[in-house]
């Protein structure tokens, strides 16, 4: 990224330089610079369409900038580079911050231009009627490495359409991440959601509260969905009915505001996705729930407690113990896409062999098809190349994806309802009222099931759900 | 008398100007932090621990990132919208302020209505224009849009501030022979001066921190501007990289405070030239 260009000398400019020569000579560059750009072979020219174009076909892609930043370069440089060496095609991968991925794909299906294929990190089944069916490539990939996971077969097939609106090929579990050395002080493990209200109170005292959030963002989301399942409540049933007024959804409202009060602080209410992994590594924290990115963050900064930091699956509660998945990757090709034949074929080798991918996001994409990645509870025993990394914290994930993940909307699928009631927040929203106190536990389940209802109604009608 | 005013003066400006210059003060500090010293809050942010001050984010932000081809593209899309905007607003302003006669100010005031329309709003029907124009993931994109907000404000500012002018001044140019377009270029214009540095630096601003287009149109490293560039480098996932953060905002910042002192008296100027009319 050396700049060769030359550079203006200032100590040979006059040094009586006026406020009008000022103005007029900045006026003259910048004509110089605009002018100059639309010769240029970037800036204001744009990037050259077929620069060291050596191939047939052109691939355009477009994904988030990864927690991992070896991932990108690896994704980038290597993995694409060789695939469309293999393919005869050139492709283009660009990344974009995971918060625009919304406002990106839907100034692409505005425009009905843009990438051959969009990488969601959630189900995105409300664009079911803008994408292509991709149930043909999951059939070829089920063909070569074995069924796909009910995880990803739930986030990404419509039973009503008999459609795969998306190919996922990587979820990402999401444990408990707590701080061994506070809470063997208080003597528990945060195996259950009662151990966790029980130490709450003490460990706040000491100055490292729970940190789950309340506010509209998706650890919240994740978080709070996860412990209304561990309560036996739901936002839909198998058949996408409304099922969120219930008594496990009163339990786990009663529940929360309660931890609230004995063990958290009013910063969950405005927490954003960075927020717990900063808290946590900032050292105030006990335990927060997220990917493996603090404990990553935690090992490459080699903090002073990265040993202490453990992972659980999510605490056991009066329902069953069930988690989510954090984020869920999951490719469409859009109806105007350009290249559907280069965009299939990739997602066909991603699916088929995705160790790689595993292997350099260091254990945080788990292979949407178990198959496709060999022997995983071997290789995450085994020490990878990152930065003080503590041996055996991640055997675990491997229980963890198994045994305790599901996908946004179980016991039904991530359908298009569920994508919008977990894109308006109206989950944590529910949660942090209780909370602060401005609603009963049954005043605001029946606040979100009347925001939810005409969700529903709407993508019945539309003959999705 | 007159040192109990300064004192008055500055005992009343002073806590306005800590609070205003605080988030500069925890943007280099920040910046200046080693990754490890950020976690720490003991000393976050008044003390630095071992290993800080660093100038390792600003290498990390030339070094790693596209950092200077944004910083680049955004002078240049800043430049260019900056040239739209007068050569559009200019005579747009005028004419609204000295020839439509009452329309001129309803439509003045209808022009300003729609420099409102949030971009949230707007994007998605720009996207189809930059598409059908073929323009998208090109500069030209920002620089064909960013006027649709930047003219309508520039129109009503300038407006307000040609209203200021003593019509008798260009009576007078035209008494002598010079044309209506002289008599701007020789008479009104030069007495516009503040009103224009403020059409110039708030329209500079505007580009530098637009996000929604920026982040919208513009899907390749190379081509992005600085408020679509650091937030796709420098947040991944749930990971803020805080101190490149703070460098990568802090560069540009400076060099638009500056302008801003600068040309202060001038833009205060230009700001309230129309207020009194």
């Amino acid at each position: 990224m050396k700049d060769r260009r030359e550079r203006v000398d200032i100590s040979k400019v006059d040094d009586e330089l006026t406020r009008r020569d000022l103005l007029r000579r900045a006026a003259l560059g910048g004509i110089v610079l605009v002018y100059g750009g639309t010769g240029a072979k970037t800036a204001v020219a744009g990037v050259p369409k077929f620069r060291h174009r050596q191939h047939a076909g052109t691939l355009r892609i477009i994904q988030w900038s990864h927690f991992v930043p070896a991932y990108d370069r690896w994704f980038d440089d290597v993995y694409v580079k060789r695939w469309g060496d293999a393919n005869d095609t050139e492709v283009r991968v660009d990344h974009v911050n995971l918060a625009e991925l919304p406002s990106r794909a839907a100034s692409e299906v505005a425009a009905q231009s843009g990438h051959d294929l969009f990488q969601f990190l959630s189900p995105p089944a409300a664009y079911e009627d803008r994408v292509i069916a991709l149930n043909d490539v999951v059939q070829q990939v089920e063909r070569k490495v074995g069924k796909i996971s009910r995880v990803g077969r739930r986030s990404t097939y419509n039973p009503r359409t008999r459609k795969y609106f998306g190919f996922a090929d990587n979820y990402v579990p999401d444990p408990v991440h707590y701080r061994a050395d506070l809470w063997s002080e208080v003597g528990l493990r945060p195996t259950t959601w009662e151990n966790i209200r029980r130490a709450a109170p003490r460990l706040k005292a000491m100055g490292n509260p729970i940190g789950i959030g309340m506010s509209n963002e998706l650890d919240s989301n994740m978080a709070l969905i996860a412990l209304l399942q561990c309560f036996g409540a739901y936002i839909q049933s198998p058949d996408a009915r409304i099922t969120i007024r219930s008594k496990g959804t009163r339990d786990a409202l009663n529940f929360m505001r309660d931890l609230y009060r004995r063990g958290m602080t009013s910063e969950v209410f405005a927490w954003t996705a960075s927020s717990n992994n900063d808290a946590f590594l900032a050292g105030r924290l006990s335990l927060a729930l997220n990917a493996i990115s603090i404990a990553r963050s935690a090992e490459q900064r080699n903090l002073r407690f990265n040993r202490d930091i453990r992972i659980l699956p999510i605490p056991d509660g009066p329902g069953p113990r069930m988690g989510l998945e954090h984020v869920m990757g999951v490719y469409v090709i859009w109806k105007f896409a350009q290249n559907k034949r280069a965009a299939k074929k990739f997602l066909v080798d991603i699916g088929t062999q995705y160790t790689g991918h595993f292997l350099n996001s260091y254990f945080y994409n788990f292979p949407a098809f178990p198959g496709s990645v060999k022997r995983i509870p071997a290789r995450l025993r085994r020490n990878t190349s990152y930065p003080n990394e503590v041996p055996g914290r991640y055997p675990i994930l491997d229980q963890i994806s198994k045994k305790w993940t599901t996908n946004v909307g179980h016991p039904g699928y991530s359908n298009a309802a569920i994508d919008e009631v977990f894109n308006k927040f109206i989950i944590p929203q529910m949660f942090a009222r209780v909370a602060r106190g401005d609603m009963s536990a049954d005043e605001a389940m029946r606040a979100a099931h009347r925001e939810m209802t005409p969700i529903f109604r709407k993508w019945r009608a539309r003959r999705k759900i | 008398m007159r040192r109990r005013d300064s004192v008055l003066t500055y005992a009343t400006v002073a806590p306005f100007a800590i609070v205003l210059a605080f988030p500069f003060y925890w943007m280099l500090m920040t910046a200046l932090r080693a990754d490890n010293d950020l976690y720490d809050i003991e000393q976050v942010p008044y003390k630095f621990n071992a290993g800080s001050p660093t100038s390792a984010n600003f290498r990390f932000l030339f070094e790693q990132t596209d950092y200077r081809q944004w910083l680049q593209n955004t002078a240049l899309v800043g430049l260019a919208v900056v040239v739209i905007t007068l050569v559009l607003a200019l005579p747009a302003g005028y004419a609204l302020a000295r020839l439509s006669g009452r329309a001129g100010q309803s439509l003045g005031v209808g022009i300003f209505l729609t420099y409102l329309v949030p971009p949230t709003l707007l994007f998605l029907p720009l996207s189809r224009v930059i598409a059908e124009l073929n323009l998208s993931d090109r500069l030209w994109s920002l620089i064909l849009v960013y006027p649709s907000f930047t003219v309508p404000f520039s129109i009503w500012l300038l407006m307000g501030f040609f209203k200021t002018i003593p019509p008798e001044l260009e009576d007078a140019a035209l008494v002598d022979g010079a044309s209506r377009l002289g008599a701007l270029a020789r008479v009104v214009f030069p007495l516009s001066i503040p009103g224009i540095l403020t059409v110039v630096i708030f329209t500079f601003s505007l580009v530098v921190n637009e996000f929604v287009y920026a982040i919208t149109f513009i899907s390749s490293s190379e081509v992005k501007t600085i408020s679509a560039g650091v937030p796709t480098e420098l947040i991944r996932g749930d990971v803020f990289y805080w101190g490149a953060l703070m460098a990568a905002t802090l560069i540009p910042a400076i060099p638009l405070a500056l302008l801003y002192n600068l040309f202060l008296n001038r833009f205060i100027a230009g700001f309230t030239g129309g207020a009194f009319r």
